[in-house]
């Protein structure tokens, strides 16, 4: 027998087993617009005034919150940074720019490339991180920086249930109790250099924003970073997907415990005192010996992957 | 009874036969229903919708991996 929606009994198009429902398309935007609306108010990540600068990537998520966000009467801006992946970024940056055009809305676009002298590529394997490492250190520079010049009041990132589940999972596997602290779907802005940061999709799976896409005619780039293959947050999302399929809400549970119970105590602990990047003049954590120049991980990161070219003395004759 | 399955990403498409259901296709791809959408013509199915004869679907992963 066909599946029924939860809400109006018509032919259900989406099965939400943690919350133990399905819903029909109309119901089911019923229900994704409620679990935003609920994140925003009950974290009070946004004020209708505030000027709102959405990190989109192409993807399902990001471009399913910019939808979201101008749906709900927000003034959001999109912000896209190319990371030089040939033509998985090319894909990428045109379906920001299709998406913008069709709704009249405004996309900022950085290249790192140009700004920064270099590429995602380039830095795999280079300056003793990960690729993924990178992407994540420069997008989060980029975000924050963009917004502070952009004179925006917040940025909005498309993280989901699944994505805050997987680095929760992983900071737990390794009692990374800093990096816990700073996991939060709201972070507020603690000094003039940080801009506030939200994440309005914490309370939706994954399955659900691409979903969301796909019924509402949102184009997506479904192909996955060429760089990602086989990540360790890809590994972690399959491990907890598998959980998931036992036991429904496994998920849900994990995240939402640590939210309610636990982010609290790990966050009182973390106090980390904060200082002016001594090279650019963004925030960065101070150094433990007050005689050190600051320099935030971001600076540290390009001094590795851009050397400086080698000067040559031209002589005359 | 045949039905054809374009899973993605990474594109690649399957022939699977005798299956009744969106459930017994993904019982048979080995793929977890939590983690992909069943779309055809454009439109969603859930696991218990039943599949036809000649059925062109598509089997969208939905997990992506971020830094």
């Amino acid at each position: 027998m066909a599946m029924r929606c939860k809400r109006c009994r018509g032919a259900a198009v989406i099965e939400v087993r943690r919350h133990n429902a399905a819903f029909c398309r109309d119901c089911f935007f019923h229900y994704v617009g409620q679990q935003v609306t609920r994140a925003i108010a009950k974290h009070r990540m946004l004020a209708p005034s505030d000027r709102v600068l959405v990190a989109v990537s192409g993807g399902k998520d990001s471009l399913a919150l910019w939808d979201l966000l101008l749906e709900l009467g927000y003034r959001a801006d999109g912000l896209y940074l190319s990371l030089g992946i040939g033509a998985y970024s090319e894909r990428s940056k045109r379906v920001c720019e299709e998406f913008a055009a069709a709704r009249g809305a405004t996309l900022v676009v950085h290249d790192l490339a140009g700004e920064h002298g270099y590429t995602i590529p380039e830095a795999a394997g280079r300056g003793g991180r990960s690729s993924c490492g990178v992407c994540g250190l420069s997008k989060r520079y980029v975000f924050n920086r963009a917004a502070l010049d952009g004179g925006y009041d917040v940025v909005a990132t498309g993280h989901n249930l699944d994505d805050e589940a997987a680095v929760l999972f992983a900071n737990t596997l390794r009692w990374d109790t800093a990096a816990m602290a700073r996991q939060f779907p709201v972070l507020e802005a603690t000094h003039p250099g940080l801009v506030k940061k939200v994440k309005p999709l914490y309370r939706l799976a994954e399955r659900e924003t691409a979903a969301y896409c796909v019924l509402k005619g949102i184009d997506y780039v479904v192909e996955e970073c060429p760089l990602v293959a086989g990540n360790t947050q890809m590994r972690h999302k399959e491990t907890l997907n598998r959980m998931e399929e036992e036991s429904p809400g496994t998920k849900h549970s994990f995240l939402f415990g640590y939210l309610e119970r636990a982010a609290e105590l790990l966050r009182v602990a973390d106090v980390a005192e904060l200082a002016e990047c001594s090279r650019c003049g963004m925030t960065t954590q101070a150094p433990d010996d007050p005689a050190e120049a600051p320099v935030c991980a971001f600076c540290r990161s390009k001094a590795r992957l851009v050397k400086p070219l080698p000067v040559v003395e031209v002589t005359a004759g | 009874m045949l039905v054809t399955a374009r899973l993605r990403p990474p594109d690649r498409t399957v022939e699977v036969a005798d299956v009744r259901r969106v459930a017994d296709l993904l019982g048979r791809l080995d793929v977890l229903p939590g983690a992909v959408l069943v779309i055809r013509d454009g439109a969603l199915l859930t696991s218990q919708d039943e599949l036809r004869d000649g059925d062109q679907v598509e089997v969208r992963f939905a997990i992506s991996g971020g830094a």
